[in-house]
């Protein structure tokens, strides 16, 4: 019984589907068939604007303005001739170069096609104008992105432009389109998904001449969610005014929390480049050999001279292989095998805190061969070299810790003590990112814990800090760190310490300076440190790509340091 | 009895064909090398399709009397799977990737639960052969059911394919209605579902509240859900009699339909073939779900019997959804049209039901 009516049902079910197919496909084709004919329905899309991108308190870095596009209805052949022969007068662009773009950018016929991007104002109010004699003219306002200055973050911020396909494949499934404009590098690109705005648009029916007749439906664009960084604008800008014309990076850090307070990196581009679809300079920035596109704070690698003797000498003290009063002398030079290691002075007897104001070679190289390589290398990974940082930034590098182990795994020969010599002040196979370098001086200056960087503070109001903030213990001796960051503050507080041009900066600066000799051009500059020495509040790194020494990394930094007291950005 | 047998392969094959003639109609003026072969890999799947039906029609149905909790388990198992990867990927999932096959585990979680529920329901009466279903108390005949098939509808829900969901609902109240439990149990459940729709509806995701909305009223969002609704319209409505060809509809080709390959082809293939077109392949499938039924009628092993209903229920309500849908008369719920729609999930598991269909048929005769 059951059994029957449910097959019953269910030829009733099929029934009716037939019989609707013979509404739709008899009774109503007609109706049908002219909205298809015609293709009467026409999307006009409106875009909601992408979230702006602030500083910590709120001041606006990138923002939004609005600009005209000048779109073309095209379904009529002979009028589009003439609409585009009328325009091209009004814009000075050939007819053949509207043509070209029309064919490139038809998505369908329903859809309206782009012909111009970004036009002037006064050419958007003369197109408008013309509307009541072309009817398939539309004059279509977008936001774009607003750079509010030349350049400035720019590598924090990424750029803007199409979809590649590349990412297509990767973010099709999280409802990207083709055409859609996306983030590259920086926050645009990592936090594209919150910034970016979601599509609406009117939903129109037009008569066969494709003039308007009604609304179908209307969504509204829903735009993107604003974006705090923990970047403050003005220690940025400062940053950036001393860092002009010199390639290199400077990083600007919250020891205890990993807030990047500023990061900039030269050579820099300007964004609005990729905005304005600058076929020439954008393919000029790709192929400078100087790669400004590369954010050098987060993605370059280099070797870290000296600045890696206050690891030499936490691991030397941590597995008990010197202790405080312990002396070497140097004359100079010291005999490793059969070759010389030079010293860049004779310092004579040094001990410890001595040779990290003095940055005595030969101290670190005999203190280094007694801590042995693979104790160098261990103590190096737990300040968090050869591991990326996990700042919330893309294409972040991750250097290389050399290690007789590794040497020995990738074939390349055997280590040998002059390897570990040079180990020991940081030159050789050794390669870290500045941002990496920021957070190991940050060690120092926190109590020994191990901060993961972070340049994002809140996403459309919301705080996100406490999910940002991870921080993991290095569970270093207390006493040594403190030990080793006095010694810090020697180099810069005594006057024949590497960075004593730092103690007129105004605030008690910590630091340490580091050259490295690079087989061809001037050597590389380093300087890391933090301030006020007493309590920490922000480190610096800084690093110039053939600077020439770290004494010209140092006078940078005490140019920046000088600044943020001017400004009273203590 | 056996005429049923090559009647149903006939049919599934012709289906599958117009299925894959649609396919290559909707997709070769779209750009990408990988969209325009689209058609040679439904082939591919259709040939692995026949494969499966040719296997598990010579297997003895009966051994997935045995099987059923292991089926269960299993589908269970890639629904977790689906759910957890879910969540590590941050977003919705809804395929398993086995290297070069995306594998969606709802399709094959519709199967396992329609051979449980058989099992279930042959084995209570089996038991008590005095007091059929009918007799069953509350908590046997419908408590027990459908914890088993609420915590696999779960997961299912929560990928999000909310359509999967409601279908493999439907099914397990079309089961119960036939196993012959009381009416007012049925009638009970029903009443359960409309009082948890204020609940339910606030668990839904908002693109799936849109889509119910849209399909009360399809100019609410003409830019997404609605749009599909009003285009899939126009382009079966624009058919006409004998349609505008193959090759030929502008609705599909020139992108005006959205999933014109997948959810949407019945629209593809009305606009190109017509009514004429369209009530032959109505029929057919109809065709298809009678020969079904009409198994199970004869069948009088009870697992048999409920085995075969079930699978013609299931394959019944997912066509009928899907044209529905694809007229209008249904909202957008995401349920491919069987043998029709491109996708290899769907294509295996429905020859693997037929197969079992002509199994049950087979071994019938032996008796």
């Amino acid at each position: 019984m059951r059994f029957k009516i449910i097959r019953i049902f269910f030829a009733l079910i099929f029934i009716s589907l037939g019989l609707t197919i013979f509404n739709f496909c008899l009774l109503r084709s007609s109706v049908y068939r002219t909205l298809s004919k015609r293709n009467c329905i026409r999307l006009m899309p409106q875009e909601g604007s992408r979230g702006r991108i602030l500083d910590r308190r709120g001041e606006v870095i990138a923002g939004n303005k609005l600009c005209y596009d000048l779109l073309i209805m095209a379904q009529d052949k002979e009028d589009i001739d003439r609409t585009l022969d009328a325009v091209s007068r009004v814009l000075g662009k050939s007819p053949a170069q509207l043509r070209a773009s029309l064919r490139t950018n038809f998505i369908a016929a329903f859809a309206p096609v782009v012909i111009a991007r970004d036009i002037e104002r006064r050419q958007a109010i003369a197109l408008e104008e013309m509307k009541s004699e072309f009817d398939n003219i539309i004059v279509q306002p977008r936001p774009v992105r607003l750079y509010l200055s030349d350049n400035l973050a720019c590598h924090l911020l990424g750029y803007l432009n199409e979809i590649d396909h590349w990412r297509l494949t990767k973010l099709e499934e999280y409802g990207y389109q083709t055409k859609d404009v996306v983030g590259f590098g920086g926050v645009e690109e990592k936090y594209d998904y919150y910034m970016r705005p979601e599509k609406g648009g009117f939903q129109i029916e037009v008569d066969h001449r494709g003039r308007f007749i009604r609304v179908l439906g209307f969504r509204p664009p829903v735009e993107g969610k604003d974006i705090n960084l923990t970047i403050d604008l003005r220690i940025q800008k400062i940053v950036e005014t001393h860092l002009r014309d010199r390639p290199g990076s400077v990083v600007i850090m919250d020891p205890s929390t990993g807030e990047i307070i500023a990061m900039a990196s030269w050579p820099n581009f300007d964004p609005a480049v990729f905005l304005k679809q600058n076929n020439s300079l954008i393919g000029n920035l790709f192929n400078d050999p100087k790669a400004p596109l590369i954010n050098r704070a987060i993605s370059g690698v280099y070797p870290l001279g000296s600045v890696f003797k206050l690891v030499v000498a936490t691991a030397a003290l941590e597995t008990s292989k010197i202790n405080l009063t312990k002396t070497f002398f140097c004359p100079g030079f010291l005999r490793v095998g059969r070759r010389e290691f030079k010293c860049w002075n004779n310092h004579g007897a040094q001990n410890l805190m001595a040779a990290i104001t003095h940055s005595c070679d030969v101290f670190f190289y005999n203190t280094g061969l007694s801590t042995g390589p693979q104790a160098l290398h261990d103590y190096a990974l737990r300040f968090g070299f050869s591991k990326a940082t996990g700042i919330d930034l893309p294409y972040e590098s991750v250097g290389q810790v050399p290690s007789p182990m590794r040497r020995r795994l990738s074939r390349q020969g055997r280590w040998y003590d002059g390897d570990t010599a040079n180990f020991s002040i940081g030159q050789g196979d050794l390669l870290v990112t500045p941002l990496q370098v920021a957070r190991m001086t940050a060690v120092f200056a926190n109590g020994g814990r191990l901060v993961r960087p972070y340049i994002v503070m809140s996403v459309q109001g919301r705080d996100i800090s406490v999910s940002q903030r991870q921080s993991v213990p290095t569970k270093l001796k207390q006493w040594i760190l403190d030990y080793v960051a006095k010694s810090m503050r020697e180099v810069v507080r005594d006057p024949s310490g590497t960075g004593n041009v730092l103690s007129s900066a105004g605030v008690e600066v910590a630091g340490k300076t580091g050259t490295v000799q690079v087989p061809r051009g001037l050597s590389h500059g380093w300087f890391s440190g933090f301030f006020p020495y007493q309590h920490p509040k922000y480190v610096i790194s800084v690093f110039l790509e053939h600077g020439g020494s770290g004494q010209a990394s140092c006078q940078l930094a005490r140019h920046i340091i000088e600044d943020m007291v001017k400004e009273g950005l203590l | 009895m056996s005429k049923y047998n090559l009647r149903i392969l006939v049919i599934a094959v012709l289906i599958s064909c117009i299925g894959i003639l649609s396919i290559y109609s909707s997709n070769y003026r779209k750009e990408g090398q990988l969209l325009q072969d689209i058609y040679k890999r439904q082939i591919f799947w259709v040939a692995l399709g026949l494969f499966l039906f040719f296997l598990v029609s010579n297997l003895n149905y009966r051994r997935l009397w045995d099987w059923t909790y292991f089926l269960y388990a299993f589908a269970l198992l890639l629904l977790i799977l689906v759910f957890g990867l879910g969540i590590i990927r941050l977003g919705a999932q809804r395929w398993l990737r086995f290297g070069w096959l995306n594998f969606q585990p709802s399709e094959l979680a519709k199967l396992a639960l329609v051979i449980y529920l058989a099992r279930y329901f042959s084995k209570s009466s089996e038991e008590d052969i005095s007091s059929g279903a009918h007799n069953l108390g509350i908590v046997r005949a419908l408590f027990i059911p459908f914890a088993f098939i609420a915590v696999p509808a779960a997961f299912i829900v929560e990928q999000p394919d909310l359509g999967s969901a409601i279908l493999v609902m439907l099914i397990f109240i079309a089961m119960l209605y036939l196993t012959g439990i009381k009416l007012r149990y049925i009638a009970l459940l029903i009443l359960a579902g409309c009082l948890l729709v204020p609940v339910l509806w606030s668990l839904l995701k908002d693109y799936q509240r849109d889509r119910i909305l849209v399909f009360l009223n399809p100019n609410i969002d003409p830019l997404g859900a609605g749009y599909t609704v009003i285009q899939s319209k126009i382009a079966i409505g624009s058919g006409a009699l004998f349609g505008k060809g193959w090759l030929s509809g502008t609705q599909s080709q020139l992108r005006f339909l959205p999933e014109s390959h997948t959810d949407f082809i019945f629209a593809t293939f009305a606009e190109e073939w017509g009514f004429f077109g369209s009530t032959v392949l109505i029929f057919l499938y109809y065709l298809l779900i009678r020969y079904g039924f009409s198994i199970a009628q004869g069948t009088s092993e009870r697992f048999g019997k409920l085995l075969a209903t079930g699978i013609s229920v299931m394959l019944g309500i997912q066509i009928c959804i899907n044209i529905a849908m694809n007229m209008g008369l249904a909202p957008i719920v995401g349920i491919p049209l069987p043998l029709m729609s491109y996708g290899g999930s769907s294509v295996f598991i429905t020859y693997i039901a037929l197969g079992i269909l002509v199994n049950i048929n087979k071994t019938r005769t032996v008796f």
